[in-house]
C-alpha cells in the first residue's frame, strides 16, 4: 500500500468511526429450512427438479446403474468433453492454456450439493480448467446425489466451506439475459444448456 | 431515430438536474411511456410471485435489515477484518476516499502491468466514479460486457436502471445500434439474434482481455472473500480468464458472516427480477494461480451519508432495483430523467447526499405512496427519507420561487382557520365562474391532465354543522 493509500485508509476508518450511528446488535440467526421444505410441500428431489427446470436447466432423475448411460446421452454429439466426474472420460487434448477451452462442447462435473428452493448446485474447485470450462463450454452436465440435496440456502451454507477453494459458485440454470425488452435469451455469454442428473439414493 | 447522448453524472460538476422537465420530455411520447411503465410493472409482478412463495419472507427482510444495520454500526471493525482476511487470501486491498482516488488506483494497476484491454462486468460504483471516460482518455480500451451495459455504452448513454441498464430501449433501437457499431444486418430486431451477435462480439474481447473489473455484491468480513451475482456469466468469464482482476466495492457492501449470505441471496434475485436466485452467485476467496487480484474499497460520500442520522439507513441498500420497478414516477419518467447514476427512490435518497444543490429536484420525484418501502428487501424507509430530504431542500431555499411562494401561501392559509374558510369560499365561488380551461390552468401541473372538479355548494364544515349539529 502506498503512502497516499495508507492515509486514505486512515481517513476512511476515522470518518467511519466519527459517523458511527448508535450500535445495533446482530440478533439471532435464521434457520428456516424446515419451514421452506413445508412450503415446498413435496420431496426435496421434486422441489429441486421443479426449481431447476424453472431456472432453465433440464433434469433427469435416475438410479446409480443408469448414470453412465444418462451422461452419455447428455454429451451425445459433443466433439470435445472435459470431465471431472468419476468414470466419465474426457475427450479433450489440453495444451495448458485456458484459452484452448474456448470451443469446448461439454463439461461434466459433480457439484457438492443442490438446493431445493432455487434449483442451484454448488460447484467449488481449485482447478483453473474446471472453472474456465464452467463458463466457456457450450453445455454443462452436472451429476448430483439425491442425498446431497438441501432445502434452502441457509442449509446449504451450513454444509459448505466457502473458503475451501478460491472459487465456488451456486449455479442455477444456463447463462441467460433479459436485457433486450425483457425477452429471456438462454446462453448469454456462458453455457447454452445445463443438464442436471440426480442420482437416486 | 436520433441518438441520445447522456451526460455521465460526475459528482460536483455540471448543472442542476431538473427531474420534472426531463420527465415531461419523456412523457411526450405517450405510447413509449405506457410501454416503459408496463415493462417495469411486469418485473414488479414477477417479484411479488417470487416473494409470496417464500413463507418467511417478512422475517427474512427483518433479518436482512438487522444484519445490515449491525454491519453499518460496526463498519470500521468489519472493514479491518475484511482487509486482514482478504490479504491473507492473497488479495491486494486498496482504499479510495473518492471517485478520483478510485480511478487513479485502477489506472495505476493497469499501467504497472501495461494492460490495455479491460473487460468490465456490471459495476454501478464505476459508473458513479466516471471510470470509463477516465481510462479511455488514458488509452485503455474499456468494454462493458453485461449485455444491457454494452448496448448503452455503444450508444454513448449511461444505464437507465441498476439491474436492467437498457430497459428504456426498444429491440429495434438495439438492432440499429448493433447495425451501426457491430455490423449486424440492418433491421435485426429479434432478441435471440441480437444477444447472439453480442455474445460473439464479446467472447473475443473476453479471450483477449489483459484485465477484468467487476463490482461486488457482498464482501464477507469473516472470510475475506466476496460474492458477485450475474445471470449472464460475464463477470465469471472475465474472472476465470484475465490475468488481473480488479474488484471495486463501496464500503457499505461489507457483511459480517458467510451465513448472512443465506439471507441476502434469498432476497436479492427474488426482489430484483423474480428469479429464485441468479444463474451465477460466485464466491471468490483468492486469486487463481498467477493471477493478481485487487479489491478497491471506496468511500465517495458514504461516510458522509453514514453520519446523517436521518439517512444512514439508505446505506443498507443491496441494489436490487425493486424500488424502481414499483415506483409510479420512475416507471413513467425513465431512469435518465434522474440525471443520477442510481435512479428511482433509492437514487433520490442517496444522490442528494452527494450534492444537494445539484440534485434538489430528486426528492420531489415521488408521490410518497410508499410502495418502494413496502418492497425493499432490507426495509429502508424510502418514502420517509424522501420526505425528510424535501424538508432540507425547502429549508435551504433550494426550491423554485414559485414553489416557495406557494408553500408560504399554503402555510399562511392552513395556519389560520378563518382565512382558510374565506379561501375555501373564494375557490368554490371562483370554480363556478371561471371557464374550465382557466380553472385547470390555475391548478398548475395538476390541472394539465385532469378536469377541474365540480365545486360543492358548501364547505364540509358547513355540511357537518348542518347534518351532525356539533360545533366545530
Amino acid at each position: 500500500m502506498s503512502g497516499a493509500e495508507q492515509s486514505a485508509r486512515d481517513a476512511i476508518l476515522s470518518a467511519v468511526r466519527a459517523a458511527r450511528p448508535p450500535v445495533v446488535l446482530r440478533g439471532e440467526s435464521v434457520t428456516s429450512a424446515a419451514r421452506m421444505l413445508g412450503a415446498l410441500g413435496t420431496s426435496l428431489v421434486d422441489a429441486f427438479t421443479g426449481a431447476a427446470i424453472a431456472s432453465g436447466a433440464s433434469v433427469t432423475v435416475c438410479s446409480r446403474d443408469e448414470v453412465g448411460r444418462v451422461i452419455e446421452g447428455a454429451v451425445a454429439g459433443a466433439r470435445s468433453v472435459l470431465s471431472f466426474a468419476d468414470g466419465i472420460p474426457s475427450h479433450h487434448a489440453p495444451t495448458g492454456d485456458l484459452h484452448d477451452l474456448a470451443d469446448l462442447d461439454a463439461l461434466v462435473c459433480e457439484p457438492e450439493l443442490g438446493v431445493a428452493e432455487n434449483g442451484a448446485v454448488w460447484i467449488a474447485s481449485s482447478s483453473d480448467r474446471l472453472r474456465a470450462a464452467l463458463f466457456l463450454a457450450a453445455r454443462v452436465v452436472v451429476v448430483v446425489q439425491e442425498n446431497d440435496l438441501v432445502a434452502d440456502l441457509h442449509a446449504a451454507y451450513a454444509r459448505i466451506d466457502v473458503t475451501a477453494h478460491p472459487f465456488g459458485a451456486f449455479v442455477a440454470g444456463p447463462s441467460k439475459t433479459a436485457d433486450i425488452e425483457q425477452s429471456l435469451v438462454i446462453g448469454a455469454h456462458g453455457p447454452k444448456a445445463l443438464a442436471i442428473v440426480v442420482v437416486r439414493a | 431515430m436520433t441518438q441520445r447522448s447522456f451526460e455521465l453524472p460526475v459528482v460536483g460538476a455540471g448543472k442542476r438536474v431538473d427531474h420534472a422537465a426531463a420527465a415531461e420530455a419523456f412523457n411526450a411520447d405517450v405510447a413509449r411511456t405506457d410501454w416503459h411503465d408496463a415493462s417495469l410493472w411486469f418485473v414488479r409482478e414477477k417479484r411479488d410471485r417470487a416473494a409470496s412463495a417464500v413463507p418467511d419472507w417478512e422475517a427474512l427482510r427483518e433479518r436482512a435489515s438487522t444484519i445490515k444495520e449491525h454491519a453499518l454500526t460496526h463498519l470500521d471493525v468489519y472493514l479491518m477484518q475484511f482487509e486482514e482476511n482478504a490479504t491473507r487470501n492473497g488479495m491486494q486491498v486498496h482504499w479510495a476516499r473518492d471517485a478520483d482516488e478510485h480511478n487513479r488506483i485502477v489506472h495505476r494497476i493497469l499501467a504497472a502491468a501495461d494492460a490495455r484491454k479491460l473487460v468490465k462486468s456490471k459495476s454501478m460504483l464505476t459508473e458513479e466514479c466516471g471510470l470509463n471516460p477516465y481510462l479511455e482518455e488514458r488509452g485503455i480500451e474499456v468494454v462493458d460486457t453485461d449485455l444491457g451495459e454494452r448496448i448503452v455504452q455503444l450508444r454513448g448513454e449511461g444505464p437507465s436502471h441498476i439491474v436492467m441498464p437498457a430497459i428504456h430501449l426498444r429491440k429495434e433501437e438495439v438492432g440499429e445500434t448493433f447495425h451501426d457499431k457491430l455490423g449486424t444486418p440492418a433491421g435485426m430486431a429479434d432478441p435471440n439474434a441480437l444477444a447472439g451477435a453480442a455474445r460473439e462480439h464479446l467472447r473475443k474481447r473476453f479471450l483477449a482481455a489483459d484485465c477484468t473489473l467487476t463490482g461486488i455484491n457482498f464482501a464477507i468480513a469473516e472470510t475475506g472473500g466476496f460474492v458477485v451475482c450475474t445471470n449472464e456469466g460475464n463477470a465469471d468469464l472475465g474472472m476465470a480468464l484475465a490475468p488481473i482482476h480488479i474488484a471495486s466495492v463501496g464500503i457499505e457492501k461489507i457483511i459480517p458472516r458467510v451465513e448472512d449470505l443465506g439471507v441476502f441471496l434469498r432476497l436479492l434475485a427474488r426482489s430484483a427480477t423474480g428469479q429464485a436466485v441468479t444463474a451465477y452467485s460466485t464466491h471468490i476467496h483468492g486469486p487463481r494461480p498467477g493471477q493478481a487480484l485487487h479489491v478497491v474499497l471506496v468511500d465517495n460520500g458514504r461516510t458522509r451519508q453514514l453520519a446523517r442520522e436521518e439517512f444512514w439507513r439508505s446505506l443498507k441498500c443491496i441494489r436490487c432495483g425493486a424500488c424502481m420497478n414499483t415506483c409510479p414516477i420512475y416507471r413513467r419518467s425513465g431512469g435518465h430523467s434522474y440525471g443520477s447514476t442510481v435512479p428511482g427512490p433509492i437514487g433520490s435518497v442517496l444522490t442528494p447526499g452527494l450534492d444537494l444543490d445539484r440534485y434538489a429536484s430528486l426528492p420531489f420525484a415521488s408521490t410518497l405512496c410508499g410502495s418502494c418501502t413496502a418492497v425493499c428487501p432490507v426495509k429502508i424507509d424510502l418514502d420517509a427519507q424522501l420526505f425528510r430530504w424535501r424538508q432540507h431542500v425547502v429549508e435551504s431555499g433550494k426550491v423554485s420561487l414559485v414553489k416557495q411562494v406557494a408553500i408560504g401561501g399554503s402555510t399562511a392559509v392552513l395556519d389560520r382557520p378563518r382565512l382558510f374558510r374565506v379561501a375555501g369560499a373564494l375557490v368554490r365561488f371562483g370554480l363556478r365562474l371561471l371557464p374550465e380551461p382557466l380553472a385547470r390552468r390555475a391548478a398548475g401541473a395538476w390541472g394539465r391532465t385532469r378536469e377541474a372538479p365540480v365545486p360543492p355548494r358548501e364547505s364540509f364544515r358547513a355540511w357537518y354543522r348542518k347534518h351532525r349539529g356539533g360545533s366545530t
